[in-house]
């Protein structure tokens, strides 16, 4: 199987001369096709860093990032962005919703950046909604609809356009357990019914157990990767628990 | 620590915020300052039998000056306190009491403003030496203006000032008491509500805006409208009337436009312009009523501009319109230098009294020939050949409202003859004065008409005219006291109207000045602030590939809006306001408006491309 995300060597330092701050080095892996990827490690491991870097919202300073077959680092500003409209999907912690357009305009907004007819944007924004169940909320704005429906709306939106590649920055950080379990399900279903290649950055073990696999980063390294193979998601979550308390730092971010 | 040493590291620390704010606190001072320095200044006052009228003008410019700054101060001193809501919060948050952060906000106010007064002072008593300058020079005066610092100008500036101060003190004050902690957390998430598009909003809005067009436009000398409210009233109830109907128009015209768009979904779901719409539609109100207020101001500015421009523009075309010929008078010639002189004639005409149904009047008689010879000599491309019994009739100070048109009639004379007028022209070849009405005819019967006095008129041309002051001078001087009555001279009569005329351009052109920056540097302001608001939105946008050229093209198009239009309901309605305006003095304008008007709109076009820069700087910023 050819590799949908290839990261070769990629560093990233922040700074120069002597104050110089290395967030990411050497990092290499490679991510398949319909693969749910999830990133762990504590705080200030790199792990935002590394997601924003492979999303081309940052730019690394060394090595490179192949998507489909495309390398990112060659490309310039506006050509990312065009990328990004084409190829990625997002979804953030704190959501990232526009206040002033409603939930279904929310949605429609990358594909009318796309230039989609508007009858093939209706037929998409109603089954991408359906899907996430927030079909009855489609004319509200933001501010009337609560955390959980705005994250599987800001999912709705990063998932419209049908993305080769989805980055999930911490998206149940804000949410509570029932909405976060109700979030990863629907990614997760996602992820084996249509195949769709998620990479899902987290340092709550619980979301992180419903990936496939997990790359630990310490100290802006790759330290450990773990597969869950054939094992329930319980069994996962313990893993991945024993794997977090042996590597450090992680732990207090579990409890 | 003191209040007042917190107030003032405060200002020192935030230096960067606070910028814009005193920077249009010093402007509106050295404005305001410039002007009533002018107003008091001696030098002015020392001039000719003008500086009554510049008195007046000025003092009554002064409280249109006043009435703006305080508009344009209310307006930047809401917009720096809502910046600092956060800060007002957080003190708020850590349990600081309202009173004693008002305190301190009260102390901060009175700094910037004891700071601003200061500086204000000071710029403003250089520039009103160089507008001094500029003033005199318009004028056509040779005055030397010496550097006077007026007390009269530092009191007043002073008292009004410190009034304003305290008032946007309080307004500072009422901020805090009104603030709620809650609003820290919900701050500017939730849009304002969009107002309902009413159909009868926008008719009664269109209804008011016609009702002034029409009277504006309507003769207001036989117009029922402006017999009932007076020619004092009708100008302001246009203007009420103006106003309501803009801030109506805006109100619920740009919503009903804005969400016919956003559901237009063929045209709004494709690229950004849902974006462009939804971000104009979500601060709607806000939008409606500083798009009304830099309408208004726009309208008031071109009109106050075009007009004044118009009548220094027609000083000149209207002394030529009259007088055709450099000088002219009655009687014998004098010796004067000879210099520049084009033609130097002595005509034989005759003085006719004329009496027909509709008045009597004294009219000059000229013979065929003469006019002929005197149009080749200014350049008039005409030549009459004038039937027996016609006649041609000049009359250079035909308007057609009150004056009556003989084209076709017979004109009689008082000794019973009679002349067919075969066409009259507006542009004479004889001085009104003293020459008035002329009837042209033939040269047989010119000498048939034997029962006029014959008269003997000095017709002199000059090369570069305007400028022949000394000659003038030198003639008038050496002619008796009745020939002076009948003395006319182009270069006296433009010094003279320059005199009036130029002051006025002065005064309008300062004060279009005033509000043209004010006007640019509201909208400025409020596009900024609005633009520190949206950088969280363009930065998502840019997360989710959208390129910084179409952030551009959507920022572009949502900054033309807000620019182009105020900018359109201006000129329509300043159109209006100068048609009412040349009808009441006679003149055409229509030219001197344009240029006006194209010079305004460029000017603002430099506002616009520097908002757009300024806004996409702030968004890209937020990328980051």
């Amino acid at each position: 199987m050819t590799p949908l995300l290839k990261v070769q060597n990629v560093g990233k330092t922040y700074g120069k001369g002597a104050n110089t701050f290395t967030a990411l080095s050497n990092i290499s892996f490679e991510v398949g096709k319909g693969e749910f990827v999830g990133v762990m490690g504590p705080s200030g491991a790199g792990k935002s860093t590394l997601l924003n870097v492979l999303a081309t919202i940052d730019t690394p300073t060394t090595g490179e990032i192949i998507i489909g077959d495309t390398n990112l680092a060659r490309m310039k500003d506006a050509e990312l962005a065009d990328f990004r409209r084409d190829n990625l999907g997002f979804i953030f912690q704190d959501y990232n919703l526009l206040d002033s357009l409603t939930v279904r305009e929310n949605i429609v907004l990358p594909l009318a950046i796309a230039k989609m007819p508007t009858k093939a944007i209706n037929a998409r924004v109603d089954r991408i909604a359906a899907l996430f169940g927030i079909s009855d909320l489609l004319d509200k704005y933001p501010y009337q609809i609560s955390g959980g429906q705005k994250q599987r709306t800001a999912s709705s939106r990063a998932l419209v356009t049908e993305p080769k590649l989805i980055f999930a920055d911490e998206p149940t950080g804000a949410l509570d357990s029932k909405s976060a379990t109700d979030l990863l399900e629907s990614l997760s279903d996602l992820n084996q019914t249509q195949a769709a290649t998620i990479m899902m950055v987290t340092h709550d073990a619980f979301a992180a157990s419903f990936c496939q696999r997990i790359l630990f980063i310490q100290d802006g390294r790759l330290s450990k990767e773990i597969h869950r193979g054939t094992l329930t998601r319980k069994q996962f979550f313990q893993e991945i628990l024993q794997v977090l308390s042996s590597i450090g730092g992680g732990v207090n971010d579990v409890i | 620590m003191t209040l007042f040493s917190l107030a003032r590291k405060n200002i020192q620390r935030n230096l960067s915020n606070y910028f814009l704010y005193i920077a249009s606190m010093v402007f509106s001072i050295v404005i305001y300052f410039t002007f009533v320095t002018l107003k008091y200044n001696d030098d002015l006052s020392a001039l000719k039998q003008s500086s009554q009228q510049i008195k007046g003008l000025m003092s009554a410019s002064s409280v249109v000056l006043l009435f703006f700054i305080v508009i344009f101060m209310a307006y930047s001193n809401s917009f720096f306190m809502k910046k600092r809501k956060k800060e007002v919060a957080l003190y708020s948050l850590l349990g600081v009491r309202k009173q004693k952060i008002g305190l301190m906000l009260f102390f901060e106010n009175l700094v910037i403003g004891l700071v601003s007064l200061v500086l204000g002072i000071v710029l403003g008593f250089f520039m009103s030496q160089g507008l001094l300058m500029i003033l005199v020079r318009l004028m056509g005066y040779e005055v030397v203006g010496s550097l006077t610092f007026s007390m009269d100008a530092l009191m007043n500036t002073t008292g009004i000032f410190t009034l304003l101060f305290l008032f946007t003190s309080l307004q500072g004050y009422r901020v805090i008491y009104q603030f709620k902690l809650i609003d820290l957390f919900h701050a500017e998430k939730q849009g304002e509500q969009i107002p309902r598009a009413s159909l009868v909003a926008a008719l009664l809005g269109t209804a008011l805006i016609a009702f002034g067009y029409y009277t504006a436009a309507s003769d207001m000398f036989t117009s029922e409208i402006w017999r009932f409210f007076t020619v004092l009233g009708t100008p302001l109830m246009v203007i009420g009337v103006t106003i309501a109907g803009t801030y109506l128009l805006f109100h619920t015209v740009s919503v009903f436009v804005l969400t016919a768009l956003k559901r237009a979904t063929s045209w709004s779901w494709k690229g950004l312009n849902l974006i462009g719409v939804s971000q104009l539609l979500y601060r709607i109100r806000a939008n409606a009523k500083s798009l009304s207020i830099i309408a208004i101001l726009s309208a008031t500015t071109i009109t106050a501009g075009g007009g004044v421009f118009g009548m220094y523009y027609n000083a000149e075309a209207t002394v030529r319109q009259m007088l055709p010929n450099t000088f002219m008078w009655k009687g014998d010639t004098v010796e004067f230098s000879q210099k520049d002189v084009l033609y130097n004639e002595a005509l034989s005409v005759k003085n006719l009294r004329v009496d027909n149904e509709f008045s009597f009047f004294e009219y000059t008689l000229l013979k065929e020939s003469d006019y002929n010879r005197l149009a080749k000599l200014q350049g008039k491309d005409q030549e009459l050949h004038i039937a027996d019994g016609s006649t041609v009739l000049l009359d250079a100070a035909y308007d057609d409202r009150f004056s009556h048109d003989f084209t076709g009639e017979d004109f009689k004379l008082q000794n019973g003859d009679s002349f067919h007028v075969e066409r009259m022209f507006t542009e004479s070849v004889l001085n009104f004065i003293p020459a008035g009405t002329v009837l042209v005819v033939n040269d047989q019967e010119f000498t048939a008409t034997n029962d006029a006095e014959e008269v003997i008129m000095q017709v002199v041309g000059l090369d570069n005219d305007l400028k022949q002051q000394d000659v003038s001078q030198d003639i008038y001087k050496q002619l008796s006291s009745e020939q002076q009555e009948s003395f006319s001279s182009v270069p006296q009569s433009y010094e003279d109207s320059l005199a009036t005329v130029g002051a006025l351009l002065f005064v309008g052109s300062f004060l279009g000045l005033v509000f043209l920056a004010a006007t640019g540097s509201i909208i400025y302001f409020k596009i900024l602030t609005e633009a520190e608001e949206d950088q969280a939105k363009y930065a998502i946008l840019n997360k989710i590939g959208v390129n910084s050229k179409q952030i551009l093209k959507t920022v572009a198009g949502q900054v033309a809006v807000i620019f182009s239009a105020p900018l359109i309901v201006g000129i329509v309605h300043s159109a209006f306001a100068l048609l009412a305006f040349s009808q009441l003095f006679g003149m055409n304008i229509t030219k001197p408006v344009i240029l006006w008007m194209v010079a305004y709109s460029a000017i603002y076009f430099i506002y616009y491309i520097f908002t757009v820069r300024s806004f996409y700087k702030i968004v890209r910023q937020g990328n980051n």
